[in-house]
């Protein structure tokens, strides 16, 4: 998986591509860990090809760190694929998520 | 013009209650799924796409409207949190909201319309803005236009729901005088009577107009539908039974010489609409629900559970009858009943959960061989419980969602939170059981309950 980063407003955008799974959760979250706890970051899905539980495992611990340390987490652009794991699991209600980076990083 | 139409689970979570089995936005409306009538009326305003917002589930509406292609508008959904306003709303879809007129529908209500208007051209030319409320609820138009049209004269009205009795009187309202402002599923050879496929009616049974019959209907001897009644689809009623003001909702058999008179019958669930209150009938030669049997996958994961069970069975045994007593004569075998969630809607089952002291190697070992499951595996063979799947829910709302709302949800001696360690807090444990419930298959449940096995004593 890669995963492209930059910054909107005072958010970190990072953007993922590829497969987010037990092989590649580990690359997300110690590319998360390089930033301060309070920075907030979004999280852009839009070419996520797969997403199973190892993924939405690090999304989830993530999130939760975030919220830990008062910052934010979105995400941003789902593509259906990654939609129906979200709707599926129902971890879509942890999350805000949005259709757009820019407005993700705008709020 | 698009709309974006945004309900939030709390506006129509008395439904929940009311009708379990059915998603509240596909609860039918003189036999029409209420999300239909939102389409519907989007599509009379001219919207070529349409977005469904909610905070709550939306599998089984997508699975029922899926693209849109049906209607020729293109459907999508999109999730909030129930804490979200409308702007906040507006900037989640912001790509979706852009450049374009959109309508918003928000809240659990019902549009009064009327097919044969032209809402295209009014709409395109009514100024942005609130259009009309209600106490749940409002119409909305954003984007910018020159208004040619004031406000004042829209052609159609607001209706909250949010009781079971405003519901009855909405499905009565429309039977009586508004059946031909909307698209009513059914043949309809004269004025306030819709019929639809596959109705089997003698002779001797009467039907009063105005009303509406289903699909896959058998109506046996004798029976009378008086006036002012739906009657659902996949419905029998049996002999010289009277139907009268009443709403028969989907796969509902009425048992003979019955007389529903001003009620909702669903199910076994006999609804008086104006107090609300509702009788279960135990006895299901008078009311019952028609339910389909359960698919061949389902039965193929629970043998192949039943079989990993019997094999655990016999494994554990001995470690069992040696350690079981030794262990409760120590006072380290602790067991309490309780009550849990069932995978089939309003049923619960009864079960004992144990506790070992593991603070010495005996109740290590005990444990570590998962003997305080030893007794749930029983229950697998008698189809109670999956070897692997949900950890049961206690009957306590507060806790967690209710179960039944979800799909997939089968307790289990083991869950694949266990599997996978995922720490059991709140939601975090039901995202990775939803996960495999509908990811699983037999094969892949004897893996993840050794995972189970191994990961819960390390």
């Amino acid at each position: 998986m890669n995963i492209s980063e930059k910054t909107i407003n005072n958010y970190k955008v990072l953007s993922l591509r590829g497969m987010l799974n037990a092989s590649s959760a580990p690359a997300l979250k110690t590319c998360v860990a390089g930033f301060p706890d309070e920075q907030s970051i979004v999280i852009d899905l839009e070419n996520v090809d797969f997403l199973d539980s190892s993924g939405l495992g690090a999304l989830v611990g993530i999130a939760r760190k975030k919220k830990a340390s008062k910052a934010i987490m979105k995400l941003a652009r789902m593509n259906e694929r990654v939609k129906k794991v979200f709707e599926i699991t129902q971890a879509h209600t942890l999350f805000d998520i949005y259709d757009d980076v820019s407005a993700a990083a705008d709020a | 013009m698009k709309t974006l139409i945004v309900i939030r689970e709390q506006e129509y979570a008395w439904l929940r209650d009311m009708l379990p089995g059915v998603h509240p936005l596909l609860v039918p409306v003189c036999n029409k799924p209420f999300i239909e009538f939102f389409i519907d009326f989007s599509i009379f305003t001219g919207s070529k796409a349409i977005r469904i917002i909610s905070d709550g589930l939306l599998g089984e509406v997508e699975r029922y409207c899926e693209n849109g292609s049906r209607w020729g508008v293109e459907i999508s959904y999109g999730s909030m949190q129930p804490a979200d306003e409308l702007p906040t709303v507006i900037d989640k879809n912001r790509r979706f909201c852009l450049e374009e007129r959109v309508l918003i529908i928000k809240g659990f209500l019902f549009i009064h319309y009327d097919k044969k208007r032209d809402y295209t051209t009014l709409f395109a030319s009514l100024p942005s803005g609130e259009l009309l409320s209600c106490c749940h609820g409002s119409i909305t138009l954003t984007g910018t236009v020159k208004p040619e049209s004031s406000s004042a004269d829209i052609p159609f009205s607001l209706t909250a729901l949010d009781t079971v009795g405003k519901y009855y009187s909405l499905c009565m309202e429309i039977l009586r005088s508004e059946l031909t402002n909307y698209v009513i599923p059914g043949y309809s050879s004269e004025a306030d009577c819709y019929i639809g496929r596959n109705v089997v009616i003698p002779k001797s049974a009467e039907i009063k107009k105005p009303v509406i019959i289903g699909n896959n209907v058998q109506l046996l001897a004798n029976t009378v539908i008086d006036t002012n009644s739906v009657i659902g689809n996949n419905v029998i009623v049996d002999r010289e039974s009277i139907i009268s003001g009443s709403i028969v909702m989907d796969n509902t058999y009425i048992g003979e010489h019955l007389e529903v008179k001003n009620k909702i019958a669903a199910g076994n669930l006999l609804i008086d609409p104006e107090s609300g209150t509702s009788i279960v009938m135990e006895d299901p030669h008078l009311l019952t629900g028609m339910t389909q049997s359960r698919a061949a996958g389902t039965l193929l994961r629970r043998m192949v559970h039943a079989l990993a069970a019997t094999f655990m069975i016999l494994v554990l045994l001995w470690p069992y009858l040696l350690l079981r007593p030794v262990l409760g004569l120590q006072g380290k075998w602790k067991r309490v009943r309780e009550t849990y969630y069932n995978d089939l809607p309003g049923k619960t089952v009864t079960l004992t959960k144990t506790t070992i002291d593991s603070d010495e190697p005996l109740g290590q070992l005990a444990k570590t061989l998962s003997l305080d499951r030893f007794t749930l595996l029983f229950r697998v063979l008698s189809g109670k419980l999956a070897l692997i799947g949900y950890h049961p829910v206690p009957i306590n709302p507060a806790l967690r969602i209710i179960p039944n709302n979800t799909t997939g949800y089968t307790p289990a001696v083991f869950s694949y939170a266990e599997a996978e360690d995922w720490p059991e807090i709140g939601i975090d444990t039901e995202i990775v059981e939803h996960y495999y419930a509908v990811h699983g298959n037999p094969l892949k449940d004897i893996a993840m309950t050794q995972k189970a096995l191994f990961n819960r004593n390390h």
